[in-house]
């Protein structure tokens, strides 16, 4: 179990660590979509956990990415602006979860365990 | 056009009805007036001179009476007969001198059955008789008193007396000559004269006859004038005059010629000569009458057989009737002229009064248009200018309402977008540090060697950092921009569905919700969760403002937009019986952050959100409440998709 957690802040990547740590989960953290880019030709996560903001390259551009480097390891997009256009982009992009921020820790745990464990399996 | 335009050419319109009424009024009366004035003079005075004649008429007769009674008198003395018989000639030339002279007789005289005649002139001989005496031969064949009027010829005029053959003689005056042949002097005279008969043992012996010379003469026709016309005059004439002609030429008359003297010697027009001595009828109407114009009479004199021989004549001046005819009409035109100075008068004075609050408006309406929304129409008038005035301010005031509403809006629109904007930014810098707190106080909680009053503490803290979540998110949803997903919609259903999801917080309450669904209602094409939060918004409140055992009433109806567009929609109005909203409150309820909830219990955000849905999808909604008798929500929403929906809100 390996989730790549890619945000522009820090404390948001902290707190994820913290949190997957916790549950004994391996966690690989990056503060941008290029540096997460890089590290996927060394690593190869079984899931994804990315901003959609960021500056110089947004959640949008790296989901593509993601599609090319490491296809069919899901993805799921935060948000702290959860529009309606937002979901539905990131959506269509083939997120299989849009978590909300903020979050607690259990509603993370959670919402990973739903991708990666769903219901019945 | 300036209100001074208008007022004048108002004014104008105004007056010329008003003269035009009264001047076709004015002609009307004034000719049918003058035609019955004319109609009713004539007629009075036609009957009048028709009497006046008659009066003249006895006056001729009466004279021809007194000298058949003086005669008659005369002759029956008890010796006369005797005397008569005797030729007691000197006695009797005495006694006819007497009677002559008492009863104004111009001549007298006997003609005995065999042909003697004594008269008063001849001083007591009987003589031969020389001239016809048609009187005497008038007694003598009918053996009874004759009286009349007869033509005497000049030789027995001049047989009774020479100087009364002078007297009757009258040359025709030289504008009323005939042609050359006919004779222009009348040399007969007219007479009025009697003849009774002297009886002796049973046989006439002789005729007492004697009369007046009407020629020249002025007894009658003056006694006419001082008894029938009471010698009236009119600017100086006479306004009766009478004449009695012999056939139709004047021998006694007291019309004046135009030097001043009576007109002996003219004649009458040929018209009237024609109709009353060749036809024998009376003549009565306008005539000209020497030199003016008289109404007048005439009608013929006939003598003791029967002949007509002359006219007699009464008439009045027609001057004083067309003067007195003439003074009523300038009457009439006096007080027709008075009415249209009346009717001018009037039309400035109505239209002063029925323009001023007009003209008022007119400059009243140019203020607004100026934007006062206090315009002087002045003080408002009783009748429909009053009603035009008060309509007026009440479309001014409902502009007013307008105007401020649609202001309100703006600002609305405007706080939102701001506020918007600043949700925006504040939520996606606020949302990470709070993922932050989020996570590591639940971690530290996690931890089983809390010791109670950390663990309490750190309670706090996750509790406090979920309500600035709520807030947070609240203010997203707030001013996200928010697409639609509109589908149609039966409204009611959405009504009952949100209606369902409150029950059972309302029922613990104690707040019964009813619902009235409207029938017919059209479909409405909404996003129907975003319409059902606003309605759960609104129901919410009010049973946080409703007591227990108050009520919520839901109403849907088919209603058109408050707008000026007044479109068609649907209204679905929520009542209920709470606290109300204060007054002061009431134009804030739909900022962002207003709340009068407790701290804690509500984020300030629920109406601002559902105005903003609202507003997308084109509708508007609407409150009004008093303080402690309840609230009143109206949400309106468009049946067709105006563009509304194609817009989001700011970004």
């Amino acid at each position: 179990m390996k989730v790549m957690v890619v945000d522009d802040e820090k404390i948001v990547l902290d707190s994820c660590r913290k949190v997957f740590s916790a549950e004994g989960w391996e966690v690989i953290v990056e503060p941008s979509a290029d540096s997460a880019i890089e590290a996927l030709t060394t690593v190869r996560p079984s899931l994804f956990l990315i901003d959609m903001k960021m500056p110089v390259h947004d959640g949008m551009y790296l989901m593509d990415r993601i599609k090319e480097k490491a296809p069919g390891v899901p993805v799921i997009v935060m948000s702290g602006y959860h529009t309606r256009e937002a979901i539905e982009e990131s959506k269509k992009k083939g997120a299989v979860l849009f978590l909300m921020k903020p979050f607690t820790p259990d509603e993370l745990v959670e919402a990973v365990r739903q991708v990666l464990e769903p219901k019945g399996a | 056009m300036s209100a001074k335009k208008i007022f004048h050419s108002t004014t104008f319109k105004l007056i010329t009805s008003f003269l035009g009424a009264t001047l076709l009024q004015s002609i009307l009366f004034l000719s049918l007036g003058a035609n019955l004035l004319n109609q009713v003079m004539r007629a009075e005075t036609e009957n009048r001179i028709r009497m006046d004649l008659n009066a003249a008429r006895e006056i001729y007769s009466a004279n021809i009476a007194a000298v058949r009674g003086s005669l008659f008198y005369t002759a029956l003395a008890p010796d006369f007969a005797s005397m008569v018989e005797d030729r007691n000639g000197q006695e009797l030339s005495d006694i006819l001198s007497m009677v002559a002279r008492s009863a104004g007789l111009d001549f007298i005289g006997i003609q005995t059955a065999d042909g003697k005649v004594l008269n008063a002139k001849m001083g007591g001989d009987f003589r031969p008789e020389e001239s016809e005496n048609s009187i005497a031969e008038q007694v003598f064949g009918r053996m009874v008193p004759v009286a009349g009027t007869v033509l005497a010829d000049r030789a027995f005029l001049s047989a009774q007396d020479p100087g009364l053959a002078e007297r009757a003689r009258i040359k025709i005056l030289p504008d009323y000559e005939k042609a050359a042949e006919e004779k222009n002097i009348l040399s007969a005279g007219l007479v009025i004269a009697a003849g009774v008969p002297v009886l002796r043992e049973g046989r006439v012996i002789a005729v007492l006859y004697g009369g007046m010379l009407v020629n020249r003469g002025i007894t009658i026709v003056d006694t006419v004038k001082d008894t029938v016309f009471q010698n009236e005059t009119y600017k100086g004439s006479s306004v009766g005059t009478a004449t009695i002609f012999l056939n139709d030429v004047r021998v006694s008359t007291n019309v004046m010629t135009a030097e001043a003297v009576r007109a002996v010697g003219t004649r009458v027009s040929p018209e009237v000569r024609d109709r009353v001595l060749s036809k024998g009828g009376r003549w009565i109407g306008e005539a000209f009458v020497v030199n003016d114009w008289y109404i007048t009479a005439y009608e013929p004199i006939e003598d003791l057989d029967g002949k007509k021989v002359g006219m007699l004549y009464v008439g009045v001046l027609e001057q004083k009737y067309n003067d007195i005819r003439r003074k009523i009409l300038s009457i009439f035109v006096l007080i027709t002229l008075a009415g249209m100075a009346l009717a001018v008068g009037l039309g400035i004075i109505l239209s002063r009064r029925i323009l001023s609050p007009i003209v008022r408006l007119i400059r009243a309406s140019r203020q607004v248009s100026d934007g006062s929304l206090t315009p002087d129409i002045g003080p408002l008038a009783g009748d429909e200018i009053g009603v035009l005035q008060s309509t007026f301010m009440d479309m001014v005031r409902e502009m007013g309402r307008r105007r401020s509403e649609s202001e309100t809006r703006l600002l609305q629109s405007e706080k939102q977008a701001s506020v918007g904007r600043l949700a925006a930014g504040v939520a996606h810098e606020i949302n990470n540090p709070l993922t932050g707190v989020l996570t590591y106080t639940h971690m530290l909680l996690r931890r089983k060697d809390l010791s109670d009053d950390m663990r309490s503490d750190l309670q706090v803290v996750a509790e406090s950092t979920e309500r600035v979540r709520k807030i947070v998110k609240g203010l997203l949803d707030f001013s996200r921009q928010t697409r639609l997903d509109p589908e149609p919609t039966e409204i009611n259903r959405v009504v009952a569905s949100t209606i369902q999801l409150v029950e059972n917080q309302a029922l613990l309450k104690g707040i019964a919700i009813r619902f009235h669904p409207g029938e017919n209602l059209p479909v409405l094409i909404l996003d129907r969760s975003q319409i059902r939060s606003v309605f759960l918004n609104i129901i919410i409140n009010a049973i946080d403002a409703t007591d227990p055992g108050g009520s919520i009433t839901i109403y849907t109806a088919s209603a058109l937009s408050v707008s000026e567009s007044e479109q068609t929609g649907v209204e679905i109005t929520i009542a209920d019986t709470g606290c109300g909203i204060p007054a002061e409150h009431l134009d804030k309820i739909f900022d962002p952050f207003f709340t009068t909830k407790e701290v804690g219990q509500g984020t300030g955000l629920g109406l601002a959100v559902s105005y903003g849905i609202v507003k997308r999808h084109g509708g508007t909604i609407r409150v009004q409440s008093e303080k402690g008798r309840g609230t009143r929500f109206f949400v309106w929403l468009p049946v067709k998709e105006g563009t509304a929906f194609a817009v989001g809100a700011e970004e």
